[in-house]
């Protein structure tokens, strides 16, 4: 600070962190790891993700390797941390800060994005109202000579949940990984010990426990596991294809409503499975929904071990189903 | 406790409440509320036979509630006095404790509070501090989780006097624990809940974690900790010793617990910032040091006391590094946690401190207090007259000012501890404050403004806060424009109005109303009564058009010697882009309007020698003006 009226105009990195909103209360940080374990990045995808050594980073002025650390472009700013922090700090407004800097400054995201098949795309905007992260926009550009309306993906902005994908109705948009065909070969893909009874799909963040994990794989070959990024990423068309190839019953899991890795996936995915069940009403299939045999259910961030008492539950309704058959 | 119940000049007082505290310093007349136990104190030999029939069990709240207790019992089995007393909201009137009483006929269920008046010459709070409820922070899962419990309820379950004997269980299966984790700054040190930190839980982790390891070595035990903070004698020896012990130290705040739903095992998820990896634990039990709070009543006893909170809901010290056991109100003395967060050592010192300091009253004949007492000048009052006013006792922030309609407002000298405010307030002149009086104040300022007023900043500092800021900017070398003139008044509460009218009559250049941070106020409430002046004072200078500029209102701490000098610079910047000519044509605009807001000042008594005087120093001081 100066004194003396005139104003020393050093700016630093952090300075430049500050001056984006959401940047502002980096320095207010104690280290105390709080949101480095609330998060489950680190556990599950990253092992060198840790937003308090960007801070640190960030503090340090170390420009470009705050720039290249995962940790800048891997939050997806489902804000677990924001009201976890005893310092108050919004830590995936820092993080978004630096990140919106990086990409300023010619860096680009290392994720793999969404991508859209320009000659199937109908410029419906189904995947701009979706995308929780406001990455789809609809662009007027040529197509095979002619000028059309087409979503195109904001690369920078993608984070790579895939609930733009599930929304696609022509399947225009597909994500490398889980793309509508290798989620498909993987529900029908033919097992030694026939067709399981149970499919469920898991979005990669509901089950913090790795144990939760393990345990839900032992269930083979009665049940198969389909991993997903995301809730937000089911198709009802996948519980349909499931149905009809014989499994008994679908199980999806997403986050706890407020807890969704990907701001709102689990609220998308939600209202998909909903809307499918209402249409398997009117089917014939199921006369409401707790006798459905297509089921969502939310697990919390401290509901360790409830997926087996879903499992078990989801089981033995199949069970009294097939029985009233 | 016993001891001091049976020394024949101690007077125990349990299970009373204070109603009223009324006088001052050496005399004080205090309403006590002794409430009724509905038992004869007398007659009662503390047998228990009533608690042995008593039909009805409550949570016991000295066992945590993890015992029960009868509806008429003990508090806990040391009382002082060996008194049983009934909890009338939940007796069902059986009378078996009547019966079982027998002969003693101790038990009357006609008993009613007893309201007495007590004359005590000084008093010493130490009221204590409650604890924070963690069930609030949902990551925990206190109250949820079993086997997550307080460092409280541990403290229960590991006394051999406690419902357990002493024998540590789990509460889900009543199984030994093998591992135990015990977490810092469980709702301390958290901007959610209590900033600050509670000061001796890093020490009563570990010293739970110890006794512990000494009961069961094979116990697994680990502290989960932000930072470890052991500053007093021994303390970090302490610390040194449970590391050798065995017991695990883990950097980094717990973000979640889990629950295993089959075993009840808790799984602690953290980061381990040496590692700089999120591990996950397998916990039997887990023990969350909570934040220390203030009582909850405190805002009652503040009220009833007269003593300020700072912020956080601790009681206000006079002073906190000079004054530390003082309350703002003079013979009112404070001990322990109610004050501040501190653990056994500093709470015992602060108690003898304490009486200490209130011997000292009760061993003199006469007490000194500050010169700059408030008197009234009772001939120039209206309230004699039998008009209603008051304004006086309002500002008074120790209640040192009795008023009547039809008499004059009488000042109560010991309880006046000279901040102005009533002298400020009286908009009739009738209060003055010795060594502050208004016709001093006057002179001073007509002897700063004498030579060239357009160029100066008129600084109007408080005594214990932005004259050391002032004082700090000195000392600090921070540079601030020579045109500022300092006036020095005890508090913000004293600036007249009138003095910023005066001092814009002889046409100052830009004034400056500072004072205290609203919470460090030396005067309790003064820095408010000053503040609400200011406020009305800078709306009344928009409405008459004056460049906004040239009154300034900021609050600066002694120790904010930079901002004094930066609120200095800045008030120079904005006057030197006012042009001249403007600025004088401002004043000369204003001059008729400061002029007719500033009369009454000139009634001041003395005011007239005052201003006399300064003239001579003025003439005194004059300098040929170098062009």
């Amino acid at each position: 600070m100066s004194h003396d009226g005139a104003t020393t105009d050093v700016r630093t990195f952090a300075d430049e962190v500050r001056a984006v909103p959401g940047g502002e209360h980096l320095e207010t940080c104690y280290a105390c790891g709080t949101c480095v374990s609330k998060c489950m990045i680190q556990q599950k995808v990253e092992p060198e993700y840790n937003p308090r050594r960007l801070l640190n980073l960030v503090m340090m002025d170390m420009r470009e390797e705050a720039f290249e650390s995962p940790t800048t472009w891997l939050c997806s700013e489902c804000d677990l941390c924001y009201p976890a922090c005893p310092q108050e700090i919004h830590i995936s407004g820092v993080i978004g800060a630096v990140k919106q800097l990086a990409i300023e400054a010619g860096h680009e995201s290392p994720l793999e994005t969404a991508s859209v098949d320009d000659d199937l795309c109908t410029g419906c905007g189904i995947c701009v109202m979706v995308c929780p992260y406001e990455a789809p926009h609809l662009v007027e550009k040529k197509v095979d000579g002619e000028l059309d309306t087409v979503s195109e993906v904001d690369t920078d902005a993608c984070m790579s949940c895939g609930t733009c994908v599930g929304a696609c109705p022509v399947g225009a948009i597909s994500r490398p990984g889980i793309s509508n065909s290798e989620i498909a070969a993987q529900i029908g893909a033919p097992h030694a010990d026939g067709v399981p009874r149970l499919v469920t799909f898991v979005c990669d963040w509901c089950l913090r426990s790795d144990d939760d994990v393990s345990l839900l794989e032992s269930y083979a070959p009665d049940v198969r596991v389909v991993h997903i990024p995301c809730s937000g990423r089911i198709d009802p068309q996948f519980a349909l294809l499931a149905l009809r190839s014989g499994i008994e019953g679908v199980l999806v899991c997403g986050c706890a409503p407020g807890e969704c890795h990907f701001k709102r996936g689990t609220y998308v995915g939600g209202c998909k499975l909903d809307l499918l069940n209402t249409m398997l009403g009117q089917m014939g299939l199921a006369h409401d929904r707790s006798a459905s045999r297509v089921r969502f259910v939310q697990i919390g961030t401290q509901d360790r071990g409830r997926i087996r008492r879903e499992v078990d539950l989801m089981l033995d309704h199949l069970d009294a189903w097939k029985e009233a058959r | 406790m016993v001891d001091a119940a049976r020394h024949p000049k101690v007077d125990v007082r349990t299970y009373t409440e204070v109603e009223r505290v009324e006088g001052f310093v050496g005399n004080f007349k205090v309403q006590l509320r002794e409430k009724s136990r509905y038992v004869i104190a007398d007659r009662c030999n503390g047998c228990g036979e009533c608690a042995d029939v008593c039909p009805i069990e409550l949570p016991n709240y000295f066992e945590m509630n993890l015992a029960p207790r009868k509806a008429i019992d003990i508090p806990m089995s040391q009382s002082v006095p060996l008194v049983y007393g009934i909890d009338m909201d939940s007796c069902i009137h059986c009378y078996k404790c009547v019966e079982a009483c027998g002969k003693l006929e101790a038990i009357d269920f006609g008993l009613e509070d007893e309201m007495v008046w007590e004359d005590v010459g000084a008093i010493v709070v130490a009221t204590g501090y409650s604890h924070f409820d963690p069930s609030v922070m949902p990551e925990y899962g206190y109250g949820r989780f079993p086997n997550v419990i307080t460092a409280m309820e541990m403290e229960r379950l590991n006394n051999s006097a406690g419902p357990t004997a002493g024998n540590l269980v789990r509460p889900s299966d009543h199984q030994n624990p093998q591992s135990l984790a015990i977490i810092n700054c469980v709702g301390s040190r958290d901007k959610r809940f209590n900033p600050g930190c509670s000061n001796f839980c890093c020490m009563y982790g570990i010293k739970n974690a110890v006794l512990l390891k000494q009961m069961h070595p094979e116990m697994d035990i680990t502290i989960y900790y932000m930072d470890i903070r052991t500053p007093s004698k021994g303390y970090e020896e302490f610390y040194d010793r449970a590391r050798e012990m065995g017991i695990r130290f883990i950097q980094g705040r717990p973000s979640l617990i889990t629950e295993d739903p089959d075993t009840r095992n808790l799984y602690v998820h953290s980061e381990d910032i040496a590692m700089g990896r999120v591990i996950e634990r397998e916990y039997d039990m887990v023990m969350l040091n909570q934040a220390a709070v203030p009582q909850p009543d405190v805002d009652t006893v503040s009220s009833v006391m007269n003593i300020t909170q700072s912020p956080g809901g601790w009681f206000m010290e006079y002073h906190p590094k000079l004054r530390p056991i003082d309350s703002p109100t003079d013979g009112v003395f404070l001990a322990g946690a109610c004050q501040g967060v501190k653990d056994i050592p500093s709470s015992v010192a602060q108690g003898s401190a304490a009486a200490s300091r209130a011997g000292r009253i009760l061993h003199s004949d006469e007490w000194e207090i500050e010169p700059s007492v408030a008197f009234v000048w009772s001939d120039r009052g209206i309230s004699a007259d039998g008009k209603k006013c008051g304004m006086c006792a309002r500002a008074c922030p120790y209640g040192a000012i009795e008023y009547e309609v039809g008499e004059p407002a009488r000042v109560i000298t010991a309880k006046c501890h000279g901040c102005g405010g009533c002298v400020a307030e009286c908009p009739h002149n009738a209060v003055t404050q010795l060594h502050f009086t208004d016709a001093q104040i006057l002179a001073q300022i007509h002897t700063v403004l004498a030579d060239r007023p357009e160029e100066k900043i008129l600084a109007f500092r408080c005594h214990w806060c932005s004259y050391g800021g002032a004082d700090m900017a000195g000392t600090s070398h921070f540079d601030y424009s020579s045109n500022e003139r300092g006036l020095r008044v005890m508090c913000s509460a004293r600036l007249d109005s009138d003095f910023i009218y005066e001092a814009f009559r002889l046409g100052a250049g830009a004034v400056l109303f500072s004072g205290c941070h609203p919470q460090d106020c030396h005067y309790i409430t003064g820095q408010p009564v000053g503040a609400t002046r200011a406020d009305r004072l800078a709306r009344t200078f928009e409405r008459m058009g004056m460049t906004p500029d040239r009154f300034r209102i900021e609050w600066i701490s002694a120790a904010e010697g930079d901002r004094y000098a930066d609120t200095i610079n800045e008030m120079q910047e904005a006057l030197d882009k006012i042009p001249k000519e403007e600025l004088l044509a401002e004043i000369e605009e204003l001059r008729p309007q400061m002029e007719k807001r500033a009369r009454r000042m000139r009634e001041v008594p003395q005011v007239d020698e005052a201003l006399e005087y300064a003239d001579e120093i003025k003439d005194a001081m004059a300098l040929e003006v170098v062009e």
